[in-house]
C-alpha cells in the first residue's frame, strides 16, 4: 500500500509540476537538472531491497505464557526436529509464529493451544514430575503418541487432547516448512518445498468506503495537502 | 432531489458472474439496452495479483485470522478475493454454523470456480414424484437440454458419453487424457455393483479459464448494448408508484458512499442465491407466497475416505497414478438406501505427489520415513450430496445488522439433518469397500458433513414452481408476482441435486433470458 500511495503521489506531481517548481525558485534551490528528478524513477531504476521483519529481529511475545512458550517450543522439537538436513521448528521461529498468530485468533482456537499446553504442562508433572520442556523424546512421546490420529479435510479429531495434538502438529509442520529458514536449505529427495502462489493483494484498499458511524471525517480521495491562499 | 434525464435501461442486471453474465449475452444480443451493476471491483490480475512465497508472507500462507473465519478455503495468498465478513456481515444462530462464501469482484465467483460440468437429470427435475419429498421443478431435462448443449459448447465441456439417465450426457469435446491403472482398477470394481466410474465432466473454457468474464460478458459488450458500473452495492431495488412494478434500484458507490439510483423497464437478479434473495427481501418484493428466503439447500462436501494403492510406493506411481473421475449418484437409483433419500457422487483424485502427513498417526522422523514410503500413491474419494431442500433452512434479514453500507444483512438458519450424517456415513462405507475391491489400502475416513454453505452451492430460497403459493418464481424464473422481474441464478432451484450447479445456472438463465426477449420482442412486457 505504501508503494501504492508512493506512486499515487508521484502522479500527482507530475500533473503539477509547475507548482513545484515555483516553490523550488522561491526557496533558491540549485538550479535544475537537465531532466526532472522523477524521470529517473522508472522500471529500470532498481528497488531498494528489505527483509521481513520477523526474519530480523526479535518478535515480541504476547499470546502464551512463558511456561506455555516453553511448553510449546519443546513440543514443536518433538513433532518437527531437524531432519535430512533441514531445520525444525525451532530453528524455523515456528513458536514465536504461533504466538503470533494465535494471539488474533478466534477464542476457540486460542483455547485450543492454552488448555492444550496446560494439559500437556500438568501430565508431565504428573508422570515425569518434571516440566515438558525438560522430557527427554521418549518421555514426551509417551504423552502424545497415545492422541495421535489419521484425519483428513476440515475435520481434526474431537476428542480435546487429540484434538490440540493434531491440529498442534499440523500448523508446526506447516509452518516449518513454510518457513524461510526451511527454503533456504537444499532439498534432497522428496522432501516438502513451502507453499508459492498467486498472492492478491487488496483490491482498491486505500479507496474503500468507511461508513459514517466510524469515519468522522470522510476520507479524502487523495493524500494532497491544501494550503491557505 | 433533482435528476436530470436519468437513462432509461430496457433491462437493469444485477450481478456479473455466471447468470448474469449470460443474461447479458442473451440480452444485448437481442437487441436491448442493459444496465450492468456489480458490487466489487474490477480485478486486473496485472495489477492486483504477483507470486509470491509462503515464506515472504507475514502470516506464512496460513489464513488471516480474522478477515475471513467461515471460509475455509481461504489462505493468505487469496484472503482478499473474498468478501470480508466484517465490511458484509451476516448472522447465523450460535450452534448453526453456515459458511457463506463470496466473492463480489466482476465476474463473481466465475473467476474461481471448480470447472465441474453436469446436468440435473429427471432424477433431481421430477425427484418429488420418485420419492414423494419436496416438490418437482415445473421443468424436465428435456426443457433444458437444448440450452444445456449451447452452454457445453460455449464452455467446452470435456467428457465421455456414458448412457447413465442419473447423469445425462452432454455436447462435449473430447477428453484426451489417458487414465491411469488405479481409475481403471476402480472401475472394474465397481462394475459389479452398478457404481459407475467416469471421466470428469469439466469446462475447458479458453485459455483455462471458463468465466462470465471472458466466456459471456465481451459478447455483450461486444454489441455495444452493455453499460456496466463496477461498485455498485445495491441496496434496493424500487418500484413504480403507479404499476407497482420494479423499475429500478437504488444503489451504494462501494467507495465513495455516495447513493445512487438507476431506472430500467425490467429488473434481472444474478447476484448470487443469497445477495438475490437479500436484495428482494430488503425490497419486499415478489413474497405474496411467504416462501421467499425458504428451502435454502446446498451439497454436503467435507466426507470422504483417503487411500493407498500399494503398486505405486516407492517411486513406482508411474502409469498407477495420475487423474481424476467422477462416480456419479447410484444410491436411490436401482436400489433404496437405508436412512437416507437421494444420493451422493463421489470427486476422485489419483495423485502421483505427495501423501499428505494427516493420513498418519505419526511423528517426526518416522512420519518423515511413512511419507517417503508412500509418495505418489495417493488416491481419494470426496463426497457431494444432495441436500433436501427444507421449509426450515431459510434466510431472513436480520433488523439488528446493516453492513458497511447501512444495508440490512442476512441471518441464516440451516442445519443438516439425518438424512444428510446418514449420507456422509453410507459414503465412507461405500468408498472404503470400493477401494477394498480395488485393493487400495484405506488411510484415513471421515464421515462428517463441513457446515453448510461450505460447498459454495447456495441454492433455492427463491424457487420456481408452477404454484404461485408455493413458489416464488415460474418455469421462466419471472416473478409470480410482477412480470417484469426476474432471478436468473441458483435461488430459483427447486432442489440441489448432487451436481455442481453451475452448467444448470448457465443454461437456466440462457433459457430465461431468451424467454424474456421474446416477451419484450412481442411487448408482453
Amino acid at each position: 500500500m505504501q508503494r501504492r500511495n508512493f506512486v499515487r503521489t508521484l502522479t500527482a506531481l507530475l500533473t503539477a509540476p509547475r507548482l513545484l517548481f515555483s516553490q523550488q525558485a522561491k526557496q533558491q534551490f540549485p538550479a535544475a537538472a537537465p531532466l526532472p528528478w522523477y524521470t529517473g524513477l522508472n522500471s529500470r531504476t532498481p528497488l531498494p531491497r528489505t527483509e521481513p521483519a520477523a526474519e530480523v529481529a526479535t518478535p515480541e511475545l504476547h499470546f502464551f505464557s512463558p511456561l506455555q512458550v516453553q511448553t510449546l517450543s519443546r513440543l514443536a522439537d518433538v513433532l518437527m526436529p531437524p531432519l535430512g538436513g533441514k531445520p525444525g521448528a525451532v530453528e524455523a521461529h515456528v513458536p514465536e509464529f504461533l504466538d503470533f498468530l494465535l494471539s488474533t485468533s478466534a477464542q476457540a482456537r486460542q483455547n485450543l493451544y492454552t488448555t492444550g499446553l496446560d494439559w500437556l504442562e500438568s501430565e508431565s508433572q504428573r508422570k515425569f514430575k518434571s516440566p515438558f520442556s525438560k522430557l527427554t523424546d521418549e518421555q514426551a512421546g509417551v504423552l502424545i503418541q497415545p492422541w495421535l490420529r489419521t484425519w483428513m479435510n476440515d475435520h481434526p479429531p474431537a476428542e480435546p487432547h487429540a484434538s490440540f495434538l493434531n491440529i498442534a502438529h499440523d500448523e508446526i509442520r506447516t509452518a516449518t516448512i513454510n518457513s524461510r529458514a526451511w527454503n533456504a536449505t537444499p532439498f534432497t529427495g522428496i522432501q516438502q518445498h513451502g507453499a508459492e502462489g498467486l498472492y492478491w493483494s487488496p483490491i482498491e484498499p486505500e479507496l474503500a468506503y468507511e461508513p459514517p458511524h466510524v469515519a468522522a471525517n470522510p476520507r479524502l480521495p487523495n493524500s494532497m495537502p491544501t494550503y491557505k491562499r | 432531489m433533482l435528476i436530470v434525464n436519468p437513462e432509461l435501461f430496457d433491462v437493469l442486471i444485477i450481478g456479473s458472474g455466471h447468470a448474469g453474465g449470460m443474461a447479458a449475452k442473451i440480452l444485448t444480443e437481442s437487441g436491448a439496452k442493459c444496465l450492468m451493476l456489480n458490487a466489487g471491483p474490477v480485478a486486473d490480475i496485472t495489477r492486483d495479483a504477483q507470486r509470491k512465497r509462503s515464506w515472504d508472507l507475514p502470516y506464512r500462507g496460513f489464513r488471516p485470522p480474522q478477515q475471513v473465519p467461515h471460509v475455509f478455503q481461504a489462505d493468505e495468498f487469496n484472503s482478499n478475493v473474498w468478501v470480508d465478513e466484517h465490511e458484509v456481515p451476516y448472522t447465523i444462530p450460535p450452534d448453526a454454523p453456515y459458511n457463506w462464501v463470496r466473492v463480489r469482484l466482476f465476474g463473481g465467483r466465475s473467476l474461481f470456480w471448480s470447472r465441474q460440468s453436469f446436468r440435473l437429470s429427471d432424477y433431481e427435475f421430477k425427484a418429488h414424484s420418485r420419492d414423494g419429498f419436496g416438490e418437482d421443478w415445473p421443468i424436465s431435462h428435456a426443457d433444458l437440454a437444448p440450452y444445456y448443449s449451447r452452454v457445453e459448447e460455449i464452455f467446452q465441456v470435456s467428457g465421455e458419453p456414458n448412457n447413465l439417465p442419473q447423469m445425462p450426457d452432454g455436447n462435449f469435446i473430447p477428453d484426451p487424457e489417458e487414465w491411469s491403472t488405479s481409475l481403471l482398477r476402480l472401475k472394474a470394481a465397481g462394475q459389479p455393483r452398478n457404481i459407475f466410474v467416469c471421466r470428469q465432466r469439466r469446462a475447458n473454457g479458453r485459455d483455462g479459464l471458463a468465466s462470465s468474464v471472458n466466456l459471456l460478458l465481451p459478447d455483450a459488450e461486444k454489441t455495444g448494448n452493455l453499460t456496466s458500473i463496477a461498485n455498485a452495492v445495491a441496496r434496493k431495488i424500487t418500484v413504480d408508484k403507479n404499476t407497482g412494478l420494479p423499475n429500478g434500484c437504488e444503489f451504494v458507490d462501494r467507495l465513495t458512499g455516495r447513493e445512487m439510483s438507476v431506472q430500467a423497464r425490467i429488473v434481472v437478479l444474478a447476484a448470487g442465491t443469497l445477495e438475490s434473495t437479500r436484495l428482494l427481501l430488503n425490497s419486499g418484493l415478489a413474497n405474496s407466497s411467504g416462501i421467499l428466503g425458504h428451502y435454502l439447500c446446498d451439497q454436503i462436501y467435507g466426507a470422504g475416505v483417503s487411500c493407498s494403492v500399494p503398486e505405486a510406493r516407492g517411486g513406482k506411481s508411474k502409469g498407477i497414478m495420475g487423474g481424476g473421475a467422477i462416480i456419479p449418484r447410484f444410491r436411490n437409483i436401482t436400489d433404496k438406501a437405508p436412512g437416507f433419500l437421494r444420493g451422493y457422487a463421489f470427486n476422485v483424485y489419483s495423485s502421483p505427489g505427495q501423501v499428505g502427513p494427516r493420513n498418519f498417526a505419526a511423528y517426526g522422523a518416522e512420519l518423515e520415513k511413512k511419507m517417503q514410503e508412500y509418495y505418489g500413491s495417493g488416491i481419494g474419494f470426496g463426497i457431494m450430496g444432495e441436500v433436501l431442500a427444507r421449509y426450515e433452512n431459510h434466510v431472513t434479514i436480520d433488523p439488528t445488522v446493516t453492513d458497511a453500507w447501512g444495508i440490512p444483512v442476512l441471518h441464516i438458519e440451516a442445519k443438516y439433518t439425518d438424512n444428510e450424517y446418514n449420507m456422509g456415513k453410507d459414503a465412507v462405507e461405500q468408498a472404503s469397500t470400493l477401494a477394498h475391491d480395488a485393493g487400495f489400502e484405506v488411510l484415513s475416513t471421515n464421515p462428517v458433513p463441513n457446515p453448510p454453505g461450505y460447498s459454495i452451492h447456495e441454492l433455492g430460497t427463491a424457487r420456481m414452481g408452477d404454484n404461485p403459493k408455493t413458489s416464488v418464481l415460474n418455469k421462466w424464473n419471472q416473478s409470480h408476482d410482477h412480470k417484469n422481474l426476474f432471478v436468473v441464478d441458483g435461488a430459483s432451484f427447486t432442489s440441489a441435486g448432487w451436481q455442481n450447479p453451475t452448467m444448470t445456472i448457465l443454461s437456466l438463465s440462457m433459457r430465461a433470458s431468451e424467454h424474456l426477449a421474446e416477451e419484450i420482442k412481442r411487448q408482453n412486457i
